[in-house]
């Protein structure tokens, strides 16, 4: 039964847990070229979340990170097909100017859709610091919005430096660290606890690298850790039962699971 | 959710060599980690089968396992050709004897070809005694590039289609391009799901192969136990689909070899 906390209990038997409405604030949708899914669609995610019990899933579409003439509709077209239980973020490709300057401009009339933004440096090999990121931070920094960033420990395009960087120019986001800064583990939770806006997202730490979990919960930061799970990439199931497996509390697991990004998404209407 | 037993193919013991971040396990600390999340049967490999050697890896696990009848060993193939092996059925009896009932190779780190001129002689032998030969995708490949790695176990494949062959450790970015072709070509082939993600991955690999053709894996201690097991256990599959992949299939293969 993975073990023997009540949580535990309650996911093992049921798949999901009432007193535990999951939040993944890291996910996608669509096809991707790198990788056959079996159910990419908004529908297929849907139909994870209810079985894992994912209440919300904050995500943006590949087609909106690597197709730049589709850029952001299916977005729109997603969340409005699910109110209650989909939000996106803004996908930033920085060597489109227009496109950025046009996202950022229709941002306000969606705000019923997007949270954010999302930046995705590594695949689109500009440094999040560079100058084609600076209009969208500043309308995320003016707006108090967040902005999930894709962070590798050794990159040279979002790496610690840059997060650093990002994390002190615009002190007003809810800076979301994708990936924790993946292999530099020290680093992000240096990061952290320099930065009180930044938070240390899940997704991809809790497959083959067990201890990451326990090793920034021991460094006092269960309060700003996020659930993640790159869907339609990785079953809910595997990271939430990771969560249940690991060497934390309960109390730990909640905050992780939920409540943080509850806390988080209180600045937008009808979300927690 | 039905699922009551879990057999366990893909875990390890033992102290890396450039240590972890979790606290390493032997056998004992293993099996009370496997009553914590309820897995009743294990097949385990020792690390330093691959970051020391496999010689002095296989006989450090067949000590570690020697009292605990709830593990099976799986022990590393080398050539032949260098005399560090004798010859394949003694030392297949050898395994045996030690509770050995898969086998591993790191090709890539240990600095070999996995093909019939090399291994042909050891690999015939697991053949016929049907010992199922592990192959990790991510651990002990030596640098080698994917697309590369796959190629070799076609190659592989091809030479020997009767072999039975557990891929195991797989990418977390879902490789089903590259594994399903092999499943559907050769039967006794094999998934491990311990890195097996992606999500829907279970019912649809279930929908098209069966469920005989998957086995579950945590791939502990570099993951945790629930990560495979609370996805096998919710897969929208059948109940005796999942008692297949969490245990079943693991017995039937081990029933099969033969000392």
């Amino acid at each position: 039964m993975i073990n023997d906390t009540s949580l535990a209990r309650a996911f093992w038997e049921k798949g999901r847990a009432d007193d535990c409405p999951v939040y993944d604030m890291h996910g996608h949708m669509g096809p991707f070229s790198g990788i056959w899914f079996p159910r990419p669609s908004s529908e297929g995610m849907i139909q994870a979340m209810d079985r894992a019990g994912v209440r919300l899933l904050c995500f943006t579409p590949h087609d909106a990170l690597f197709a730049p003439e589709v850029g952001n509709a299916t977005s729109i077209e997603a969340v409005r097909k699910f109110p209650d239980r989909l939000r996106a973020y803004v996908a930033i490709n920085p060597h489109y100017p227009e496109f950025v300057a046009r996202d950022i401009a229709m941002f306000e009339k969606h705000t019923d859709v997007f949270v954010g933004v999302k930046l995705l440096s590594d695949y689109h090999t500009v440094p999040m610091t560079a100058a084609a990121y600076e209009p969208a931070l500043k309308f995320a920094d003016e707006r108090k919005l967040l902005v999930l960033a894709h962070t590798w420990g050794a990159s040279l395009f979002n790496g610690t430096d840059a997060c650093r960087t990002v994390a002190r120019r615009y002190p007003n986001i809810a800076f979301l660290l994708g990936h924790s800064l993946h292999g530099a583990w020290d680093d992000a939770i240096a990061v952290a606890r320099e930065f009180p806006n930044v938070y240390l997202e899940l997704c991809a730490l809790l497959d083959n690298n067990r201890g990451v979990l326990e090793k920034f919960v021991e460094a006092g930061l269960s309060e700003r850790m996020l659930f993640g799970t790159d869907l339609p990439w990785f079953a809910p199931h595997c990271g939430i039962g990771a969560i249940l497996s690991a060497d934390v509390t309960d109390e730990d697991r909640h905050r992780i699971l939920h409540r943080n990004a509850q806390k988080l998404l209180s600045r937008f209407a009808g979300l927690t | 959710m039905s699922i009551t037993q879990f057999f366990d193919c893909n875990t390890w013991i033992g102290m890396p060599a450039n240590g972890a971040l979790f606290k390493p396990d032997n056998a004992e600390s293993l099996l009370a980690a496997m009553d914590r999340a309820g897995i009743s049967r294990a097949v385990v490999w020792h690390i330093s089968q691959l970051d020391a050697d496999p010689i002095t890896g296989d006989a450090l696990l067949a000590k570690a396992i020697a009292s605990h009848a709830r593990l099976f060993g799986s022990w590393t193939i080398l050539p032949t050709q260098t005399g560090e092996t004798d010859d394949p059925d003694e030392w297949m009896n050898r395994a045996y004897d030690a509770r050995v009932r898969v086998l591993r190779a790191f090709p890539g780190v240990n600095r070999y070809l996995l093909r019939a001129e090399v291994v042909g002689d050891i690999l015939s032998v697991a053949v016929r005694r049907r010992f199922p030969l592990m192959l990790s995708m991510t651990r002990g490949a030596g640098g080698a590039l994917i697309p590369k790695q796959w190629e070799d176990v076609y190659d592989l494949l091809a030479e020997f289609p009767d072999l039975t062959v557990i891929l195991g450790d797989l990418r977390i970015w879902p490789e089903d391009r590259y594994f399903r072709p092999l499943i559907e070509k050769y039967p006794r082939t094999f998934v491990e799901t311990g890195s097996y993600l992606a999500d829907g991955g279970i019912e649809s690999f279930v929908e098209r192969y069966g469920a005989s053709r998957m086995l579950f894996g945590s791939g502990y201690p570099d993951c945790y136990h629930g990560s495979s097991m609370l996805n096998l256990a919710h897969a929208e599959i059948s109940g005796a689909d999942k008692a297949a992949i969490g245990s079943g299939n693991m017995e039937r293969l081990l029933s099969e070899v033969r000392r």
